[in-house]
């Protein structure tokens, strides 16, 4: 207290961005587990921190609650260097919803709620009517007030981790630190705890919040960081950061980055891991015709179980094309609603000519894509036909019926679903071939 | 149970183990006695000859008793919320060896019934309990985390090097061997004015602490990191409340030798009735300590009259038994 007379910290600037790291080095001891890293946060802006496990997101917001030290470059909490900030102080400016849950005690609800105003009373202050009523406003926010007059230690830890959140609140931070906030929440309590945070950014709180979840985190935040490999090398709107390689860069994942039907925000939907086959796959090839779905989990179970994959002709936007171009599987493009036209159909049929066994997914065959069954079906060899030979299949005037007919008089395997197809597929290539597909 | 009709009747309950504990012993004195000879006392008039048995001989005796039980019982206190541990407890963690070690080498060191001698032996005492209090948490906290068997280990190995240092102090002490085992027996026969008035300010300065941070003590509850995040210097609190730690238990130590389990009794006691929160916990703990070590002293006295047993047997027997309840219900309850 008296040193903090004697050399009073500069005050808190309300204009000031809430956080900003520049050039910051943060670790632990000797140990630096984050470098360089810039990044600012201003009022009433949400930021997802994403990232692989033991990236340092949570080093990260530890070095804004002084549990991680400051190696190195600035650290500024509200306009306040963070090494300038004492326990209380800091309390009053940041609040945090720990991963870990506190260890609860048998203290009621609404004790350990107040327990949030602890940095606003003095050494002998008892919390009185005020405090009180910002912390049952905490518990109301969090949907928690019913559980006022109950003993932490027999809740859920859902109603824990909105309590832990409550605590916070009631601490009446400007900055509010989230370190994988809904982790214990179920999918109700998850939007509710969301919202909530999403509103009191909008209302002017700068949030931090580390998430798995991707969707969740760019359907939530403004801009998200991305924090790999000991640094944070990006940071935008969701939109700008998600995309397929950054998830195969960091993540090490192949997948499918969409939009979100109902929000508008992107999504993803993750297709393998990394590396699929570390050397180029060897196996037999199939050659698969699908379209809007039908053969994503085909193709993606082909690759993981070793084989070469390639493709009909597919339009881009469709989420089959998605699935394939993820995969990186030979294949031909078309443009968006375009139909294939002769040159498009030479390379498919140079394709089903090269492969081991061929698999006509159960989709409907119309001008626009008859000529990838004409291909498949003249290139003759082994070939897998799911789903019924039945003119509902046919939009493209008998002719697609016609190829589905001659196909199975040349003796084709006719299969029900993906998994059955799987099973015709590693026979067929095995009699083709003389070896199944390389294990992986 | 209402904190404030728990004071009350924590209160009224220490006002009749005080008076209990001048009425009986050898001679029992009737409380009209008791009055007569306080009201003599307080005004200076002539004593009367039984005065002396109330006023030089068992008033200093269950002052200094109730002393001693405050003093561990808030030891207690502040061990177990730092630890967050229930089985904290001074004489379970060798805090209360490391005192008694402190005090044997100034009892060694020194001769007499003098001045010096009841200042130093306290000092001794602290100086013992806070060195030991460092090294048992240095050796529990590997990889910087004190869990509860590494923290009850260090305690007992601790505990059995320093008895032995203690055994062995008094083997080259031969001269005051009488002095160093009749201390050593744990007890509160010695009592005097001059010990209650030698360890009532060592209470005093180290109650400071707890009375002062009873929320902070309850924060740390939640866990040193959320402590910190809700505005507690964790690190800094942690050396004060060590320190006031350490400092009432080498007042009871020094004056009364190893009692042990009052400290992790008495709180535990106060939880079940009041719950964990410190600001009723400390408060209630100081006047069940109180009363805990004045009924027990009371025992150790009179079940074998003339015969006087250690007070420290009789809290041994009723807190062995205790200490194994709470960790077979610790152990069940995981």
């Amino acid at each position: 207290m008296n040193a903090a007379a004697a050399r009073p910290t500069p005050a808190p600037d309300p204009a000031a961005p809430a956080l900003v790291w520049r050039d910051a080095a943060v670790g632990y001891g000797d140990h630096t587990v984050l470098r360089g890293v810039d990044l600012a946060i201003g009022r009433g802006e949400f930021v997802g921190l994403v990232g692989p496990n033991g990236a340092g997101k949570s080093t990260l917001l530890r070095a804004v609650t002084g549990e991680a030290a400051l190696l190195g470059g600035w650290l500024g909490v509200c306009g306040v260097p963070a090494a300038e900030l004492d326990a209380p102080r800091r309390a009053r400016l940041v609040g945090v919803v720990p991963q870990a849950l506190p260890e609860p005690f048998s203290f009621t609800a609404r004790e350990f709620v107040l327990m949030g105003r602890h940095s606003r009373l003095g050494r002998f202050e008892r919390a009185d009517a005020a405090h009180t009523a910002i912390a049952e406003r905490a518990m109301e926010l969090t949907d928690t007030l019913r559980l006022a007059a109950e003993r932490v230690d027999t809740l859920s830890g859902g109603d824990l981790q909105r309590l832990t959140l409550a605590q916070a609140l009631a601490q009446e931070p400007r900055v509010l630190l989230l370190d994988e906030p809904t982790s214990h929440l179920d999918l109700n309590h998850r939007l509710q705890v969301l919202d909530l945070v999403r509103e009191l950014a909008d209302d002017g709180m700068a949030v931090l919040g580390v998430f798995h979840d991707l969707d969740l985190a760019a359907r939530y935040s403004d801009r998200l960081a991305v924090v790999a490999d000991g640094r944070v090398p990006v940071c935008g709107p969701p939109r700008d950061v998600i995309t397929p390689s950054l998830l195969r860069d960091v993540f090490a994942v192949r997948a499918v980055v969409g939009t979100d039907a109902v929000s508008g925000s992107v999504t993803v939907t993750p297709v393998l891991r990394e590396p699929v086959g570390s050397a180029p796959a060897s196996g037999p090839e199939v050659f698969v015709i699908g379209g809007s779905g039908a053969a994503a989990d085909l193709m993606r179970r082909l690759s993981l179980a070793g084989f070469r994959v390639s493709t009909g002709a597919l339009n881009v936007g469709d989420i089959d094309q998605a699935v394939a171009d993820v995969l990186g599987l030979q294949r031909v493009d078309l443009a968006p609603f375009e139909e294939m036209g002769e040159s498009d159909e030479r390379r498919v049929r140079e394709l089903a000519a090269r492969a081991d066994v061929r698999v006509v997914c159960d989709v409907p065959f119309g001008r626009a894509n008859v000529g990838n069954l004409r291909a498949v079906v003249e290139a003759g060899g082994p070939l897998v036909l799911a789903g019924e030979v039945s003119a509902e299949r046919d939009f493209a005037g008998g002719e697609a019926l016609a190829l589905l007919e001659r196909a199975a008089a040349q003796g084709a395997r006719m299969v029900g679903g993906t998994g059955d197809v799987l099973a015709v597929v590693e026979q067929l290539a095995a009699a083709a071939t003389g070896e199944g597909p390389r294990a992986r | 149970m209402r904190p404030s009709r728990t004071f009350a009747l924590l209160a009224l309950a220490l006002v009749a183990a005080l008076v209990a504990g001048v009425a009986l012993g050898a001679v029992a004195v009737s409380p009209a006695d008791i009055s007569g000879a306080l009201g003599r006392a307080l005004t200076g008039a002539e004593r009367s000859p039984a005065d002396a048995i109330v006023i030089d001989v068992r008033l200093p005796r269950v002052l200094l008793a109730a002393l001693v039980g405050a003093c561990l019982a808030s030891a207690g206190v502040l061990y177990q919320a730092l630890f967050r541990n229930a089985l904290a407890d001074p004489y379970i963690l060798g805090i209360s060896s490391g005192a008694g070690l402190g005090a044997v080498l100034v009892l060694a060191a020194t001769t007499g019934a003098t001045a010096m001698r009841y200042g130093a032996v306290p000092a001794g005492a602290f100086a013992g309990a806070a060195l030991t209090m460092a090294l048992v948490v240095r050796l529990a906290s590997f990889r910087g985390r004190l869990d509860t068997t590494s923290l009850l280990l260090a305690g007992i190995a601790i505990s059995y090097t320093l008895a032995a240092l203690t055994s062995f102090v008094m083997v080259f002490a031969r001269e005051q061997m009488s002095a160093v085992v009749f201390w050593m027996m744990g007890g509160l026969t010695s009592a005097s004015w001059e010990y209650v008035f030698a360890i009532a300010p060592m209470f005093l300065l180290g109650m400071i602490v707890p009375v002062a941070s009873t929320r902070a003590l309850n924060l740390m509850l939640l866990g040193d990191e959320r402590a910190g995040q809700l505005g507690v210097p964790v690190e800094r609190f942690k050396l004060v409340v060590l320190a006031a730690g350490s400092l009432l238990v080498a007042a009871a130590v020094s004056v009364s030798g190893l009692i042990g389990f009052v400290g992790l009794m008495t709180p535990h006691m106060v939880r079940l009735v009041l719950g964990p929160d410190h600001r009723t916990l400390v408060p209630a703990s100081v006047l069940a300590g109180a009363i805990l070590m004045v009924l027990a002293d009371l025992v150790a006295r009179t079940v074998l009259a003339p015969v006087e047993i250690p007070v420290g047997i009789v809290t041994a027997l009723a807190g062995g038994p205790f200490f194994v309840w709470l960790l077979v219900r610790q152990e069940l309850g995981r």
